[in-house]
């Protein structure tokens, strides 16, 4: 990738060289190298799991690399922290916002580094106010530095993050490197475009690396854009060159997803209504309504905030206060508790696997007999030999590669433990519903496909599957059927048979 | 939007996936001996220490004589025990003893024997109210139980008219003090406990949700176990053990006393994290608490052998308490949490 390095190009701002950081079971950054020069945009893109946020998170010293290394303006440094990138001028705008809300917006924009906003311990507020005004005319906001930081708009709130990080540059005489992780996420086309005109004018006194996983902005803003696969760049393409589709083959790595998801396992679900959910009403999900068949793999697409995980969870009786006629099999399912749930029928694989799916201080036996102990006891004892017994089976049965039952799960690779947890619910006979939320995520690929086998085996077999994908490519492939939601509401219903997928910007749209 | 695939979720990051800071996996198992051997260590050697001293101590009668002075203690830190592993507090326990016991005192002469019976009873039914307010009302056990504290010292104090109770029938808890086959009925009453409810820790459906309730409450939860109930009944059984423990210091004192608490309170949370049991919940068991009532109770047999004031037992189980937190504490947990 050194392909244009040549003497016309300037030195690079910052430069990462055969960055590797490994987690336990994954390998998050493989020998990462990429570098970021002055006054450009840098797009960065790659599926879950490339390593964007580890690349990321390394670079503002979140993360400290086991290997390779990064240089500012040509002086190799190990970062410590945030405060210590920001004083080498790294800052990083959070995808998850990092403002503090019940303050000022002065107050979060100088927070931790008040310097003439404070004299003898006391806020001097006229002059924090002018010097976060600085800040904020820097990128033209028109947000008071006088507001309270709640009463903003999301998009305030970015452009405020974003101020706070040109801050920098008065503490570090040069100008800064300005991390943008996921800024559009949740923004709506106009605000992208406010946030646009922004990064371009940022652009004039500092060099910015943009992330997202909308590959058309990504093409729109940058200069330079990286793909990142498995840890590493794969390429490094210039905008004006590439479309969406090319990047998209680059990204996936592959030309074909049909084997990857097992596509020919897809069978045609039964005619019998096994969950039939009528105007389920909760924090965030409003009159939803919808039929999942026997046998058939529900997907919800929808971006964040659409009310999807919610409805996850209400179905599963893990959110207060949710109303609204729930019938399995015909039969009334109150939604008070994931106790009620899980005796109607009903699996639940969260999406946080690491704090909400696995005990991960616990074994791997304990982890996939937690929810159904009852088939492995003896009167009122756990019956030792029969849950040995049942444990190997599974872990044969689903290949999971542990050294022993009595293995900590947490020392499983991320796929391994995902196994566990999807066995824990594949070993009840009345299994009717399972409700997967990001059953991927963070998974390699081969895990990945496995996952998917799985998932077709469970649906074979008359098991109903409500599916929450990362992606809408993974959505599509594995459902019979796709449900679009939007602001709490559903906004539609797509057949996807096998071979006649529907087209995938239908369901963008009724996305956004 | 002209990208064909897009992807509808945020990016998950690799670490909250796999990796807490830190190595874990091979670390971690070699710790978790050292906490399970280590408390075992120090009571072996405090006990050669002292027997250096006074060479009766390590004779059968010695031992057996430690044993049932422990008893008590060990009864009341068995209960919480359970509430610690289920990652809660109870401070409620030596008030509740104290309560227990004047109530043992002032029932003997209506119900005879059988009043240690109700006694146990109302120290169950009292823990499950605590249990019951921690869980629906959502109030820190921490909380509860300080509040708890208060409530049953009070409650032991006003119904006592703040003096001891005396007990006049002695054959009335004559059971309780008495030898079987050579050894304290105390100590065997102390056992019982400690093998039935360390049957339920490792045998029963009911053991396993505690632990996993005490690791990660929130996946419990999703798994469907029934962490309230789990949590309530851990209440209970500590309510009873706190009302089993005063009816044993009645047998010690013949009488009742309203403020034994205060005494009791720091010794049975040092037994427990002494013992090893982590107080950030999931880890740990009776066995080490057992180990850690002896160690307590050999501390103060030893101090007194030694000539040291009263007054610093309660210095020591200062440093015992925040040295064995410190050591025990399960850091990959809280980085989780905070």
């Amino acid at each position: 990738m050194d392909d244009d390095t040549g003497t016309s190009t300037p030195a690079p701002v910052l430069a990462v060289r055969g960055l590797t950081k490994r987690y336990p079971g994954v390998l998050a950054l493989d020998g990462m190298d990429l570098e970021v020069r002055p006054h450009e945009v840098v797009g960065l893109i790659g599926e879950n799991g490339a390593g964007k946020s580890t690349l990321l998170k390394s670079l503002v010293g979140l993360a400290r690399p086991d290997a390779g290394s990064i240089a500012v303006r040509g002086e190799t440094v190990r970062l410590r922290g945030v405060a210590h990138a920001a004083s080498v001028g790294i800052g990083m705008v959070f995808q998850e916002q990092s403002l503090v809300p019940n303050i000022t917006v002065a107050e979060n924009i100088m927070l931790g580094s008040e310097g003439a906003g404070v004299r003898g311990g006391l806020f001097r507020w006229k002059r924090m106010a002018e010097l976060a005004q600085v800040q904020l005319d820097k990128i033209g906001s028109a947000v008071s530095p006088r507001a309270r930081t709640d009463s903003l708009t999301f998009a305030q709130r970015q452009m405020v993050e974003v101020a706070k990080v040109l801050a920098l540059e008065e503490r570090t005489a040069h100008e800064p490197v300005v991390l943008l992780d996921e800024p559009t996420s949740v923004l709506e086309r106009d605000e992208v475009e406010t946030l646009f005109a922004q990064v371009r004018r940022l652009r004039e006194r500092a060099s910015v690396v943009f992330v997202s996983h909308r590959l058309d902005e990504v093409l729109e803003i940058s200069d330079r854009v990286y793909v990142l696969r498995n840890g590493r760049v794969v390429a490094e393409v210039n905008p004006a060159e590439v479309d969406a589709t090319d990047l998209h083959h680059l990204l996936i790595g592959r030309e074909s997803t049909h084997s990857h998801y097992h596509d020919d396992a897809q069978q045609e679900a039964a005619g019998e209504v096994r969950l039939s959910v009528r105007d389920l009403q909760t924090a965030g999900c409003d009159k939803v309504s919808f039929e999942i068949h026997v046998g058939e793999v529900l997907g919800v697409a929808g971006v964040q905030g659409s009310g999807r995980e919610e409805l996850c969870r209400a179905l599963f009786g893990a959110v207060p206060r949710a109303r609204g006629q729930v019938l399995l099999d015909g039969k009334r399912v109150k939604l008070d508790s994931p106790r009620g749930a899980v005796l109607a029928g009903i699996g639940y694989v969260p999406s946080e696997r690491r704090t909400e799916g696995v005990v991960s201080a616990m074994s791997v036996k304990e982890n996939l007999s937690m929810a159904h102990v009852g088939a492995v006891c003896r009167g009122p004892m756990i019956d030792g030999r029969r849950e040995h017994d049942l444990v190997d089976k599974w872990v044969s049965r689903l290949g999971i590669r542990t050294p022993s039952g009595d293995t900590r799960i947490g020392t499983l690779s991320g796929g391994n433990q995902q196994k566990v947890v999807l066995a824990r619910w594949m070993i009840s006979d009345h299994l009717r519903l399972l409700i997967l939320d990001h059953p991927t995520r963070g998974l390699d690929v081969g895990a990945k496909s496995e996952v998917y086998e799985l998932i077709r085996e469970l649906a074979a077999s008359g098991c109903a599957v409500l599916l929450l994908s990362d992606t809408l490519e993974e959505a599509l492939a594995m459902s019979h059927r796709v449900l679009v939601m939007k602001d709490g509401q559903v906004t539609a219903c797509l057949d996807a048979p096998r071979g006649a997928k529907p087209d995938p910007v239908a369901i963008m749209e009724a996305m956004v | 939007m002209t990208g064909t695939h897009t992807d509808t979720a945020t990016e998950p990051t690799p670490p909250r996936e796999d990796g807490g800071p830190g190595p874990r996996a091979p670390g971690r198992s070699r710790r978790d001996l050292a906490l399970l051997i280590m408390p075992t260590v120090v009571l072996v050697l405090l006990l050669l220490t002292l027997s250096t001293r006074n060479s009766d101590l390590l004779t059968a009668d010695g031992l057996l004589a430690l044993a049932d002075s422990a008893a008590p203690l060990m009864v009341l830190a068995i209960g919480a025990t359970l509430v610690i592993l289920c990652g809660g507090i109870d401070l409620s326990i030596a008030a509740l003893a104290a309560l227990s016991s004047v109530l043992f005192a002032m029932w003997i002469p209506s119900l005879g024997p059988a009043a240690a019976v109700a006694v146990v009873a109302v120290g169950g039914l009292a823990g499950a109210v605590q249990g019951l307010v921690h869980v629906t009302a959502k109030v820190n056990s921490f909380i509860v139980t300080l509040g708890g504290l208060a409530l049953w010292s009070g409650i032991a104090l006003v119904i006592s008219g703040a003096r001891t109770v005396p007990v006049t029938d002695i054959g009335a808890i004559q059971w309780a003090f008495t030898d079987v086959a050579g050894i304290p009925s105390a100590v065997l009453i102390a056992l019982a406990v400690v093998v039935v409810l360390g049957a339920v820790l490792r045998l029963t459906p009911a053991g396993r949700w505690v632990r996993a309730v005490g690791h990660a409450e929130q996946a419990a939860r999703l798994s469907g176990i029934p962490v309230g109930a789990v949590k309530v009944a851990a209440f209970t059984a500590s309510g009873a053990c706190a009302g089993l423990a005063g009816v044993l210091l009645v047998a010690r004192t013949f009488s009742g006393a309203p403020t034994l608490g205060a005494t009791l309170l720091l010794p049975a949370v040092a037994a427990v994290v002494v013992g090893g049991t982590a107080i950030t919940g999931g880890l740990g068991g009776i066995g080490r608490t057992v180990v850690g009532a002896l160690i307590v109770i050999v501390l103060r047999v030893g101090l007194s052998l030694v000539g040291v004031d009263a007054g610093f037992e309660s210095i020591i189980y200062g440093v015992l308490i925040i040295g064995a937190v410190a050591l025990t504490i399960d850091r990959a947990k809280l980085d989780v949490l905070k």
